[in-house]
């Protein structure tokens, strides 16, 4: 059975007729297959195959129709052929259904066959055909299927060469033998014509045969299409099949080499081994799995109770980062209108510098679907992320408390009345910047020097002018005899220092000054010698001059009637009219020094320090460190225990030579130098006044309980004298007796400040 | 002569000080054997930073971290962590060099990671020290849930979608717990502010817009803290939704989500689970208390239900019943804030429109105890529901409208949030330019300067109140003792100011009287006839200025005497604070400059 059908596919290629039929040969020679096998494959094969024959019989008949007289043949012998096969193969599918018995017959017959020609073979199988044809019940289907090959040819003039017809006007007989003549011949022109109207024209073809136009099917057109294309001719032909091998190779008698099998054949591949034993290795190891991990879930409780957090990190403190600034309203898409700047403001944005210019600026959107989007959102929070892990952060104490909290609690002003508050009186009449003035101990009379070269003498209740002498040079100092018995007046100008009799008093009083004034010429010019002034009487003012080489300040002691001035420091006696320099190193340009009021102590200030010596025992009592930059005066109070010191950055220092060397408190109230500084003699107060042309009034009670510090409390800014040359108040100082307070000024002025 | 080292050490002598406490980056960095990317990176998930020593022994431009700092990073086992995965990349690269694609692939499949639990447990070991720390992290992640997912910078999909979820389960669990406190549009964003455990956290959204990658910025940094930030953001609410009895993560309706209306699938999870977990709970309690009289069959079954619910409820029936008890407790213990915030929106309903900012409302409202739909798909009620009260609508007109709901603008949800109140409707009706939109973060009273807004919301405020009040005349008394304590200080400090002015005057005529005395003194002084004369003019037409000038000076002098006494440490600070108060005069002072002139411009027009 398998031959005829594989004979069928033979004959419906007729081209390859001769190749199929070597195939059937190798395939009979080769052993037979277990049957059941190739029942299947044939059960399963036929189907198609079928088919296939079928189609290419259609296609082979209706092609060739209009060829030539030999494939005609050809194909009617096809034809034929390809129909008995149908049954047959039919046939076949019975068979195999029926059972073994008739299959056995089929393979014998089949490897029987295998040396039979091709030609007895159709004929069998057709035999086959013819005698099946009757049980058949699908046979008519068939038939209907190759309808068309069973239309009766009209033309029965056989397989002649149709040339011998070309002059008869006949083309052949029909069944009956009668002649069919033939039709006329359109001429060119109409043909064209057809061709041009009739838009299927293309599709028909001539039948010289049977002298008559046929028309062509789409499928057939699509057949030829596809012949001309060199593809498989059916549509539906697929010629990519999957191959099925229904040859049973095992059955083959003999094999196709003789050679010997080889001997890798048999022995397990070494590469192949060592593949295995290296995935035996990672499977052992785990590095292979061949069970996906399961996803544990990410995440969980991971605080339990916080009871447990007593753990602490072992390590440093950790400083939490600042949270980012929260939004004002002007960052608000729609802030109040006074929040968004104008043009004019905007464009002096411009002008700042880099840092100052303000980072964002405030617009307004009408509503909220107009909002764009942020430009910077990004770069924000990657600014933000840089702060957090490159910027080192300091724990820093914010403190938040009013400011007026920082002030210090002090007792109100009005209990530490009296104090000068309001200037009282101006005294006018110097011409030029007042530097010096000095109470007298009554205080009835004030002396002022100034630096027009005149010391002149004051009434301080009515602001009179009492006398005048004219020095001549620029006046540095002058100073009251402390002692009113001696209205003395000492006045330092230029390198002199004048010893003056003020000429006030009863005549008793007038005659011990003079006396006291006189001076011996021989004394004077003995000293003169070794020591660096000269004591000389100044006839002019009525008086005693001093001749230095450089001077600078100047003191009056109440005791001892001492003067005493500078480079180095000298004491001049003027009940001896004698003059001594002081024994001790002084470690610095002196600047000013005072005498202590009750003991014989003396306080001399160099720039930095301040050195007490005592007079009497002649020794280094203390070294005071101010911490000053340039100390400019002191002052002692009056008790001796408590001095001030005014330095020229404007701070004021108060010592307790019971406390330390160092000061007790430290004021920094001027902005400008401080020139003097002032003890009142009776009420608890102390002035400094300053080149910013103020005088700053303080109290200052010093307790006679040594377990309390003196308690200092600022009580009054003086204001009202103008700066000329950038100085401003020159000189300070109390009245004796009242809480009054007499400024000079450089505006040439002496005011008067009472409570 | 051979100079001297600054820092001079003999041989042989120990660091001491801070060159021995402090060392630079370069320095650790050796110390560490680590690459600086690598360094940074630990440094960033520690959380170490740089610190200030007192002396800069290497000199100022280094930065110096501290001995026990770079200690601690050295036993840090991520660092063998990092070592290891760099070891394991080197690996595959040498696979794909020899082609053993296969191993490649193998080893591929099962690279080294690490995970960052035990990094968040140290670094906050109780959990309000991470709510104390959480702003920063809730920026971050809602930053990236706004950001395209781009290869070159190394921005996944993946993690974008992480961060979406991650917001917007922290937004639903303060919705749902009423924790939010403020809001605030501005330029930058939106920024929020809810209250989680007594921790004040505040965080910022980009607007739903399109944002710009820009160019000069490091992602790796961003995303190595974003790594860190979403482990820790994925812990925090896990314990969060702990706390309120919901399954952590939430298994969100998959239409709802793929409507991109996550929010919402959120709220609706919590809610099922809390009702669910409630009813599961009393369920088992009933159970329990009848275990005796059930068969055996049905105590098998309460056993096993037990046991499921076992890792939700505590251990014992007692705690289920406690649970149940303590879920009603925890509803009454709500402080005030969270009750006012909850019954805001009470009773309300809103619907969204299109065009409106709808993840942010649909955070909001319901954080507020209202009700929200919008327009679209899977919204809960539709447009034309009638119980709708408010319609949110952010358009030029509006075509259509319900006659029984008000249409207003965004804005008016965000400031009435932020005041507490509802506020009237008529500003912000559709069309109008809404009123200025305040922030809620500053306390106008200490900046000085009160926005006209401000003080109107405040007069609703208090309106608001008084009608509220249960008992009026207890009501009253409170609203009106403080009103009343005002207008006494203020009567008071009028009374002052007169008495001031008074004594003033009486100074004035006092000095007057005592220079006329003292011209009467010394009539021939020539400069006190020229000073009473000037003095005499300048009084004619100064004197109540040079009064207000006299009253400046002497409480300028006061304060210059003050400054004296007090040491120079106080005086620094006190002077600084001095500076600061006039920058802030100087702000309020252009303010108040420009509401004068817009002022008078507005007058000029009309």
């Amino acid at each position: 059975m398998r031959v005829s059908r594989n004979d069928s596919v033979a004959a419906a290629n007729s081209k390859e007729k001769k190749s199929k039929e070597k195939t059937t040969k190798a395939k009979s020679n080769r052993g037979k297959p277990s049957r059941e096998e190739t029942q299947l494959h044939k059960s399963e094969e036929e189907a198609e195959e079928e088919n296939f024959a079928n189609n290419v019989k259609e296609l082979l008949v209706d092609d060739d129709e209009s060829q030539d007289d030999e494939s005609l043949s050809d194909t009617e012998d096809g034809g034929s052929e390809l129909d008995d096969e149908g049954s047959a193969s039919s046939d076949n599918d019975q068979g195999s259904d029926d059972g073994d018995g008739n299959e056995g017959s089929e393979s014998d017959q089949g490897s029987d066959d295998g040396d039979e020609n091709e030609g007895s073979e159709s004929d069998q199988g057709s035999d086959d055909g013819d005698e099946n044809e009757g049980s058949e019940p699908d046979r008519g289907a068939e038939e209907s299927d190759s309808s068309e090959d069973e239309v009766p040819q009209r033309n029965t003039v056989g397989d002649v060469p149709l040339e011998w017809y070309k002059d008869e006007k006949h083309i052949g007989y029909d069944i009956a033998g009668k002649k069919i003549t033939k039709k006329d011949r359109q001429d060119k022109l109409a043909s064209y014509l057809d061709n041009v109207d009739d838009s299927k024209n293309w599709l028909k073809i001539f039948d010289e045969y049977d002298d008559e136009e046929v028309e062509v099917t789409k499928e057939e057109a699509n057949l030829i299409r596809n012949l001309l294309k060199g593809k498989a001719p059916h549509a539906e032909f697929d010629p990519y099949a999957p191959y099925v091998d229904w040859f049973k190779w095992d059955d083959a008698k003999h094999p196709l080499s003789n050679a010997p099998e080889p001997k890798r054949r048999f022995i397990p591949s070494k590469s192949e081994h060592k593949l295995v034993v290296k995935y035996a290795r990672a499977i052992r190891k785990g590095l292979i799995k061949f069970d996906k991990q399961k996803e544990e879930p990410r995440f969980y409780m991971l605080w339990g109770d916080d009871s447990s957090s007593s753990e602490k990190t072992g390590h440093l403190s950790y400083i939490p980062a600042p949270k980012s600034k929260l939004p004002g309203h002007e960052e608000s898409y729609n802030p109040s209108l006074e929040y968004i700047p104008t043009q004019e403001e905007i464009n002096s944005y411009q002008l700042m510098d880099e840092e100052d210019r303000p980072q964002f600026i405030p617009k307004r959107f009408e509503s909220l679907r107009s909002i764009p989007a942020y430009e910077n959102a990004v770069k924000e929070s990657f600014e933000r992320c840089l702060d957090l892990y490159l910027c080192p952060r300091v724990r820093k104490k914010r403190i938040n408390i009013d400011p007026e909290s920082l002030k210090p609690k002090l007792p109100s002003r009005k209990d530490l009345r009296p104090y000068p508050v309001t200037c009282y009186l101006e005294y006018k009449g110097h011409k030029g910047a007042v530097v010096s003035i000095s109470t007298e101990a009554s205080g009835q009379w004030i002396a002022s020097g100034s630096t027009d070269g005149t010391v002149r003498i004051w009434e301080v209740q009515t602001g009179r002018c009492l006398k005048i002498w004219e020095i001549g040079e620029a006046v540095h100092y002058v100073s009251w005899n402390p002692l009113h018995e001696l209205p003395i007046v000492a006045v330092a100008a230029g390198r002199d220092v004048f010893l003056l009799n003020t000429g006030l008093g009863n005549e008793e009083v007038q005659g011990k000054v003079k006396e006291l004034l006189h001076l011996d010429m021989p004394a004077a010019s003995d000293d003169s010698g070794n020591v660096a002034s000269s004591w000389s009487q100044d006839n002019q003012h009525g008086g005693i001059k001093l001749k230095h080489f450089k001077l600078r300040t100047l003191t009056i002691c109440a005791l001892t009637n001492w003067l005493r001035e500078s480079k180095a420091i000298l004491i001049h006696q003027l009940s001896k009219k004698v003059t001594q320099r002081l024994p001790f190193k002084l470690h610095g340009l002196p600047v000013s020094s005072v005498f202590h009021p009750t003991r014989s102590i003396i306080f001399a200030a160099t720039k930095k320090h301040v050195r007490v010596y005592d007079l009497v025992k002649q020794k280094l009592i203390k070294k005071l460190e101010t911490g000053l930059r340039e100390v400019s005066s002191i002052a002692v109070h009056p008790a001796g225990d408590n001095i001030i010191v005014g330095s020229k950055e404007g701070k004021l220092c108060w010592f307790d030579m019971d406390l330390s060397s160092k000061a007790y408190k430290i004021l920094r109230c001027h902005p400008k130098d401080i020139t003097n500084v002032a003890f009142h003699r009776s009420y608890p107060l102390f002035a400094s006044c300053s080149d910013d042309s103020t005088a700053y009034v303080f109290h200052g009670m010093v307790y006679s309980d040594l377990n309390e510090n003196p308690l200092i409390v600022p009580l009054q800014i003086l204001r009202g004298h103008a700066s000329s040359n950038g100085r401003g108040v020159m000189d300070c100082k109390f009245h004796p007796r009242q809480p009054w307070l007499f400024t000079a000024g450089a505006d040439s002025l002496i005011k008067l400040y009472c409570h | 002569m051979v100079k001297k080292n600054k820092h001079y050490r003999p041989p042989g002598k120990k660091k001491e000080g801070n060159a021995a406490r402090y060392v630079t980056r370069s320095q650790a960095i050796k110390q560490l054997q680590v690459s600086l990317g690598d360094f940074r990176r630990l440094c960033i998930l520690k959380g170490i930073f740089p610190r200030e020593p007192k002396k800069k022994v290497k000199g100022n431009n280094h930065t110096y971290y501290h001995v026990k700092d770079v200690a601690f990073l050295q036993h840090e086992p991520l660092l063998e962590k990092f070592r290891d995965i760099r070891a394991y990349r080197k690996k595959i690269q040498k696979a794909v060099a020899k082609k053993n694609a296969d191993l490649a692939t193998r080893l591929r499949t099962r690279e080294p990671n690490y995970t960052l639990d035990m990094l968040i447990r140290e670094r906050y070991p109780k959990f309000v020290d991470a709510l104390r720390d959480l702003d920063d992290c809730l920026t971050m992640v809602h930053l990236f849930a706004a950001l395209p997912a781009v290869e070159r910078m190394k921005i996944d999909v993946e993690l974008i979608h992480k961060c979406r979820r991650l917001s917007h389960e922290w937004q639903a669990y303060v919705a749902r717990t009423h924790k939010l406190r403020k809001v605030f549009i501005s330029v930058k964003g939106i920024y929020y502010q809810a209250e989680v455990e007594g921790q004040k956290i505040t965080w910022l959204t980009p607007h739903a817009l399109q944002q710009v990658l820009p160019d000069d910025v490091n992602f790796t940094v961003m995303l190595t803290f974003l790594e860190f930030y979403e482990t820790l953001l994925g812990f925090i609410n896990f314990r969060l939704y702990h706390s309120i009895n919901v399954s952590y993560p939430p298994i969100l309706d998959p239409q709802l989500e793929a409507l991109a209306a996550d929010l919402y699938a959120l709220s609706r999870f919590i809610d099922s689970n809390v009702r669910t977990s409630v009813v599961e709970s009393s369920a088992t309690s009933s159970s329990v208390s009848e275990h005796g009289e059930q068969q055996g069959t049905a105590l098998q079954e309460s056993e096993l239900r037990l046991a499921q619910l076992q890792h939700q409820l505590p251990s014992n029936e007692a705690g289920a019943l406690m649970h149940l008890v303590e879920n009603v407790e925890e509803e009454n213990e709500d402080d005030q804030d969270t009750k006012e915030c909850k019954k805001l929106f009470k009773n309300m309903k809103f619907f969204l429109s299109r065009e409106v900012p709808r993840e942010s409302l649909l955070f909001v409202i319901p954080a507020f105890g209202g009700a929200v739909s919008w327009e679209g798909d899977g919204a809960p009620f539709n447009e034309a529901e009638q119980s709708i009260t408010h319609q949110i609508v952010d358009r030029p007109t509006q075509g259509h409208r319900y006659l029984s709901r008000d249409y207003v603008q965004p804005q008016w949800i965000y400031d009435c949030v932020n005041a507490r109140i509802i506020l009237p409707v008529e500003d912000y009706m559709v069309g109008r330019i809404p009123p200025p939109h305040l922030s809620p973060f500053v306390d106008n009273e200490a900046e000085g300067y009160v926005p006209d807004y401000a003080a109107t919301i405040k007069r609703l405020q208090a309106a608001a109140r008084n009608e509220v009040l249960p008992m009026p005349g207890v009501g009253k008394e409170d609203t009106n003792d403080p009103q009343n304590l005002l207008g006494e200080s203020f009567v008071s400090r009028t009374e002052d100011l007169v008495a001031a002015e008074k004594k003033q005057k009486i100074a004035a005529l006092e000095k007057q009287y005592h220079e006329e005395l003292k011209m009467e003194v010394h009539g021939d002084y020539p400069s006190a006839v020229s000073k009473k004369t000037k003095h005499s003019s300048e009084e004619g037409g100064e004197t109540t200025e040079e009064l207000v000038n006299e009253s400046e000076q002497v409480a300028k002098d006061d304060g210059l005497l003050l400054e004296t006494v007090m040491t120079r440490k106080k005086r620094g600070l006190y002077k600084a604070m001095k500076i600061h108060e006039k920058r802030k005069d100087a702000r309020n002072s252009v303010l108040k400059e420009r509401k004068k002139k817009l002022d008078a411009e507005k007058s000029g027009n009309k």
